[in-house]
């Protein structure tokens, strides 16, 4: 087989169609992009969720009467809890917060809204048992263990309140990919469209072709490659966007939020690790598709 | 070197079989008219050989290809061994003439210092040397078919099916194609060559084969084109 025979086979035949060309490599760049925008949103919200579950804690409020008359955990119903807890199995430390601690807290969080302050007592708030878990999993189990017990008030989980916050995040990311999808399905039917098109304008060569004895792969390997070109030239677009999607419009508007180590940065290591994915997909997804219109549409 | 044993074929769109129990052969060097009217077979025939057709029933054998029983990978080899011509040339018209005949070599992968060496020899072969250069649409209707023909030729086929190559020429022009394709018989090739043109056919004095509703109804080694008929 020359190389350089179906290689200017190649170039003719997208030269031939610039429109349906161009058209077909945007749609398949928007396509990708927004899979690589997928990918990335994933990439930090294991990120995120690794980062803050770390630091939830579950907290087992204590009683009135403790909160009340035991400030340093040292009556029997208290201590007697937190050595069960201290031993239960998941759990790496366990720290006792009395009232007045936890009222210092309180007005250390709100110390910008001095009204709210004011109308706040401590005995408003519960003493408590923080306890850190390895495994945030594990929660269900030590709630079950520990409510109702006495001493004990209710037993809560910051992990719940994160776990809605990432549902959102999730949603996100689904969201994403449906119109990835959508996109990944109009650049499959122009990418097929365009080998058809490609095909009927050259059916005087392909025809002389197929009568002089090519092969299928001369025959089609141009229309393939054209498809294929069309997949990584995309794909390559796609990579340059979400560089430029990071510097111009990410890096900016989350600049506060990134500062804040709030949602961790999305750095150009992770464009980067997405990008041979979507070049990927984009070439394997692009050669599929022309070989089956190829397969369908066009007589060899 | 052609071969076809009781073949007929029908199509879905018709109750007549296009062909209808042929048996003929022609053999290695031959030089054969396929006469009969519009209808006849003679396409369906020529089709067959080229396996763009596959026979209802019955055997068609090319060369040593039983063409019918070729797969789709083989069916390369056979058109690579069977040269055509056509009435309408069936040139790339953004093509010279000297990249039409080597794209015939270039699609089946032929080394480029074969397709620079052999190019100009069949070009000189249909007496074209001097418009290697030229676009299909600066050229006659007869120059146009030898480019077509050279095409056909250049990687020299063991057979050369034409079909109604004259048609589109005058007299004169169609005489001078007709001494082309003795030429290329000279070389050793079969040539089969389905025409209705009367006079071509009765000055050759040339195997004549003639279908009629699908049915090969005469046979002579040196006809004309029709007494009875």
């Amino acid at each position: 087989m020359r190389a350089s025979f179906v290689f200017s086979e190649v170039v003719t035949g997208l030269r031939r169609n610039v429109t349906m060309t161009v058209a077909m490599i945007l749609t398949t760049a928007i396509s990708l992009g927004l899979l690589g925008g997928g990918l990335l949103v994933v990439r930090t919200i294991d990120r995120m969720q690794q980062d803050y579950y770390q630091r939830v804690e579950t907290v087992v409020y204590l009683s009135a009467d403790i909160s009340a008359n035991d400030p340093g955990c040292t009556s029997s119903t208290c201590s007697a809890l937190r050595g069960q807890l201290e031993s239960a199995p998941g759990v790496q430390t366990v720290i006792f917060e009395s009232r007045q601690a936890a009222f210092a807290r309180f007005q250390r969080i709100f110390q910008g809204q001095p009204e709210l302050l004011q109308l706040a007592r401590p005995e408003a708030l519960p003493a408590s048992l923080r306890v850190q878990l390895s495994d945030p999993a594990r929660f269900p189990s030590i709630a079950k263990a520990f409510t109702g017990r006495p001493g004990v008030d209710r037993v809560t989980d910051q992990g719940e309140y994160l776990r809605q916050l990432f549902r959102a995040l999730d949603g996100l990311r689904n969201a994403t990919f449906v119109i990835a999808l959508i996109q990944a399905l109009a650049a499959l039917l122009l990418i097929s469209n365009t080998i058809q098109i490609s095909a009927f304008t050259r059916r005087a060569e392909v025809g002389v072709m197929r009568l002089t004895g090519a092969s299928r792969w001369y025959t089609q390997l141009p229309f393939l490659l054209e498809a294929v070109v069309a997949g990584v030239v995309g794909g390559v677009l796609a990579i340059v966007g979400l560089v430029i999607g990071k510097v111009a419009f990410v890096d900016r508007v989350l600049a506060g939020v990134f500062e804040a180590a709030i949602v961790p940065r999305i750095g150009y290591a992770d464009i980067f690790s997405v990008a041979p994915i979507l070049l990927l997909v984009g070439a394997s997804v692009a050669a599929l598709t022309g070989y089956l219109t190829l397969r369908l549409y066009v007589r060899t | 070197m052609i071969r076809l044993e009781h073949v007929s074929k029908s199509y879905r769109t018709s109750t007549r079989p296009a062909l209808d129990d042929v048996t003929v052969a022609v053999g290695k060097g031959e030089f054969a008219f396929l006469i009969g009217p519009s209808g006849s077979g003679k396409s369906t025939l020529l089709r067959l050989l080229l396996r763009e057709e596959v026979a209802s029933t019955g055997d068609v054998y090319v060369a040593d290809l039983n063409v019918g029983k070729l797969s789709q990978r083989r069916i390369p080899q056979l058109r690579q061994r069977v040269g055509c011509v056509f009435q309408d040339f069936r040139l790339l018209g953004n093509k010279t003439v000297t990249e039409n005949v080597a794209f015939a070599l270039e699609v089946i992968g032929k080394p480029r210092h074969t397709i620079r060496k052999v190019v100009p020899e069949v070009l000189e072969l249909v007496g074209l040397e001097g418009k290697a250069d030229r676009m299909p649409h600066e050229l006659s209707g007869g120059e146009q078919q030898r480019v077509a023909i050279a095409r056909a030729f250049v990687n020299r086929p063991l057979v050369l099916l034409a079909d109604e190559p004259t048609g589109n020429l005058d007299r004169d022009i169609s005489h001078e194609i007709m001494l082309l394709l003795e030429r290329v018989n000279r070389t050793g090739t079969t040539v089969l060559m389905a025409t209705h043109d009367h006079t071509i056919v009765d000055s050759m004095r040339r195997r004549v084969v003639e279908l009629h509703l699908g049915q090969l109804v005469r046979d002579e080694s040196r006809g004309v084109y029709g007494v009875s008929r």
